[in-house]
């Protein structure tokens, strides 16, 4: 499904993303972790063909994504609310987005629909523009949007950290379902370790622009990130640990 | 962006400089000083109303301080101070202090002079929180400016219109005594004072965010459809997309708000006798109102998207139909201005022909030209800002742009018009227009290429708040 060769990006002399290979098939559910400016976002962004790398390439399906638009047909993605028109209120953008993918209003509505649990009333008709609703609130709309679209990729940016604790367990239902019963391809990024390893399948941690592991998700994946994420708190403990890995 | 400004204010500062023989020439009967005590008032007058409009509230600057260990009444006195940093308190100085010094130090004294200085700066501090005190009121209730505002009006139409009073002579009266007894400049700065106390009391009353921000709880917003636009497809959505954001947000519907005042433009020029109303004249005139939203709306093209560019960027929208949704915006509005200027028929209809021939070449070639400048536009624009002296996404493109926009048509006019050819002219300009809008797609096809080799610096520029 996506395949990344080679792909760097500097910042003013700093190499903010390196990741010589990478290649996630198709069903696969990726959760990357990584403390604030390893990259992961940077990451994100290349591979929606967002930022110009300095070196290497994404492919989506066996197509380059710069340069081509073939991977809109099949990609939803949600990063943060600049992917959301704001001025336009929740149904108005709801319709927007159907109609790009030639779904009728009606469809759009008999989809929002079902999502009226996820919504727990509080975007459909209350009279707002996408602009005054909470952060969390703006979050819904925007991973809705990308259910919206049917995707087989579904690539969303540290969703769990704006939403209320109900829509996070709704929202790990919906992306587990969508991963194991519908076959969607997910690539998330989260701070939530407990929530990543919950609904992810395989975990990326990045530091400093590269992937330092890929680990397929076991018992053991969630104290094994604890370790490496807690360094600072049990510092003589986790030295350690690390030092054994290494070798 | 700082060039402009300068601009602005070199002009005020010649303005002033020569304000003794401007008053020379405007009142030839009146006495210099006569005439100067006259307009202080009547300035002051017009400066409140324009600072009830313009003049923005420096509210928000206290978010960040209000939970820290700062006292309250500290934090109402920075309020209210940096209140005072502000172009608008700039203005009288430089536009009166040079005739002081030079007219009244000379006629009456230092002491006179200084008495004026002091009392323009009561006066100017008065207005200064008069208007802030209006609008943190009308923040609250809407109806509080449209009375602030009608009073203003009243009180001009009753000088004006009315000949109720005279504004001029209630200003002599004042500042006439102010020549003798120079301890009357004390007058403006208590009622200054007393203005300043007054927002102080208030906003110490009202600390809390959501007293203080401009943000309201609105109405209830309802979602609104374009049916008819909904038959072009992708690109009358974006299009429905884009009608949204020009009504939805202050600062682009400033911009269509500006347009429909243009609309009277034409007045200032038709029907005059001589090269002010001749049809060259009406060529640039007619560009103007029919063209006017795609000159001033376009100028700050995608930067109006900047916000959610990248949502553009990635969701299915083929860059085809997102400029021919900007073609179709632009068209409908320019469509719907040309009929707006179909009155002025009252001036024969050459008039109406000409502004005919200025809309398709508006339609024609200003559309594609503001668009290619939007290519060079890496500016991002916060669209919850106000309109008034917001120079947010304003670059040196936008002076560039204006140029070619202005000149082209003329480039084509003015040699057959010389030769007394206008017809020829205008015929090639009404080709012109229609050229480009019948090659529209190969113009679209071009943009996009273009496109392609920038979209990245754009939607990095577009990022960076």
């Amino acid at each position: 499904m996506i395949e990344i060769k080679d792909l760097k990006k500097i910042y003013n002399g700093v190499t903010v993303v390196n990741v010589p290979h990478l290649e996630i098939k198709k069903g696969e559910s990726v959760g990357l972790v990584g403390n604030n400016g390893a990259g992961k976002t940077t990451l994100f962004r290349m591979m929606l063909d967002l930022i110009r790398p300095e070196r290497g390439e994404v492919l989506m399906n066996n197509e380059l994504v710069a340069g081509h638009e073939g991977w809109k047909n099949f990609t939803a993605s949600y990063l943060d609310e600049g992917f959301l028109i704001d001025y336009l209120t929740p149904e108005e953008y709801f319709h927007f987005i159907g109609g790009l993918h030639q779904q009728s209003h009606a469809h759009v509505d008999d989809f929002l629909a079902g999502l009226a649990d996820f919504f727990n009333g509080e975007i459909l008709k209350k009279g707002k523009y996408i602009r005054d609703l909470s952060k969390g609130n703006q979050c819904k709309v925007g991973v809705a949007s990308c259910l919206l679209q049917n995707p087989e990729l579904l690539m969303l940016d540290e969703p769990f950290a704006n939403i209320d604790p109900s829509t996070q367990f709704r929202l790990k239902s919906i992306v587990k379902d969508l991963n194991k019963n519908k076959g969607v391809t997910t690539l998330i990024s989260s701070h939530d370790l407990n929530h990543i390893t919950d609904v992810c399948d395989r975990i990326l941690l990045m530091e400093k622009g590269v992937i330092i592991k890929d680990i397929a998700t076991s018992s053991s994946t969630l104290s094994e990130l604890e370790n490496y994420f807690g360094v600072e708190q049990s510092f003589a403990t986790a030295v350690r640990i690390d030092e054994e890995e290494n070798h | 962006m700082a060039l402009l400004i300068l601009y602005l204010l070199v002009n005020v500062f010649v303005l002033g400089f020569f304000l003794d023989t401007i008053l020379e020439k405007a009142f030839p009967k009146d006495d210099l000083v006569v005439s100067f005590c006259g307009i202080i008032l009547l300035y002051f007058l017009s400066d409140l109303f324009t600072r009830l409009q313009l003049q923005e509230l420096p509210t928000l600057r206290v978010q960040p301080y209000l939970q820290l260990p700062v006292k309250r009444n500290s934090l109402v006195r920075y309020l209210t101070f940096t209140s005072l940093i502000s172009v608008f308190n700039l203005w009288p100085f430089i536009l009166f202090v040079p005739f002081v010094l030079k007219v009244i130090a000379a006629d009456s004294g230092n002491l006179t002079a200084t008495a004026f200085i002091v009392s323009l700066a009561g006066l100017t501090i008065f207005n200064n929180y008069l208007s802030l005190y209006i609008k943190r009121k009308s923040n609250l209730n809407g109806w509080i400016f449209l009375i602030a505002a009608g009073v203003i009006i009243l009180i001009g139409l009753s000088d004006f219109y009315f000949h109720l009073f005279s504004i001029r002579k209630v200003s002599y009266l004042f500042f006439g005594y102010l020549v003798t007894q120079p301890a009357l400049a004390l007058l403006p700065v208590l009622l200054g004072a007393i203005m300043y106390y007054l927002n102080f009391l208030y906003l110490k009353n009202n600390l809390y965010l959501e007293e203080l921000g401009s943000r309201k709880t609105g109405k209830y917003k309802s979602s609104t459809e374009y049916p008819l636009l909904s038959r072009f497809g992708s690109a009358g959505d974006l299009a429905a997309n884009e009608i949204k954001l020009v009504l939805r947000n202050k600062r682009s519907k400033s911009a269509l708000v500006m347009g429909l005042f243009l609309m009277f433009y034409g007045l200032l020029f038709y029907g005059r006798p001589g090269p002010i109303g001749s049809d060259g004249v009406k060529v640039f005139v007619g560009m103007f109102m029919t063209g006017i939203f795609i000159i001033n709306y376009g100028q700050f093209m995608f930067s109006w998207q900047a916000s959610h560019f990248d949502g553009l960027l990635v969701s299915k929208i083929n860059f085809v139909d997102f400029l021919k949704g900007k073609y179709l915006l632009f068209t409908i509005v320019s469509t719907v201005f040309f009929l707006l200027t179909t009155p002025y028929i009252y001036f024969g209809w050459k008039t109406i022909l000409i502004h005919f021939v200025m809309y398709l070449w508006n339609v024609g070639v200003n559309t594609t030209m503001v668009l290619f400048f939007a290519n060079r536009n890496y500016k991002r624009i916060d669209l919850s800002k106000g309109a008034a002296f917001n120079w947010e996404g304003v670059s040196g493109n936008q002076w560039i742009l204006s140029l070619p926009l202005i000149i082209t048509p003329y480039i084509i006019y003015a040699p057959f018009a010389l030769l007394g050819h206008a017809d020829i002219g205008l015929t090639l300009l009404a080709l012109t227009g229609l050229a480009f809008i019948v090659t529209r797609s190969f113009w679209i096809k071009k943009l996009e290429a273009d496109f392609y080799t920038k979209r990245y610096t754009i939607a990095e520029g577009f990022r960076n708040k």
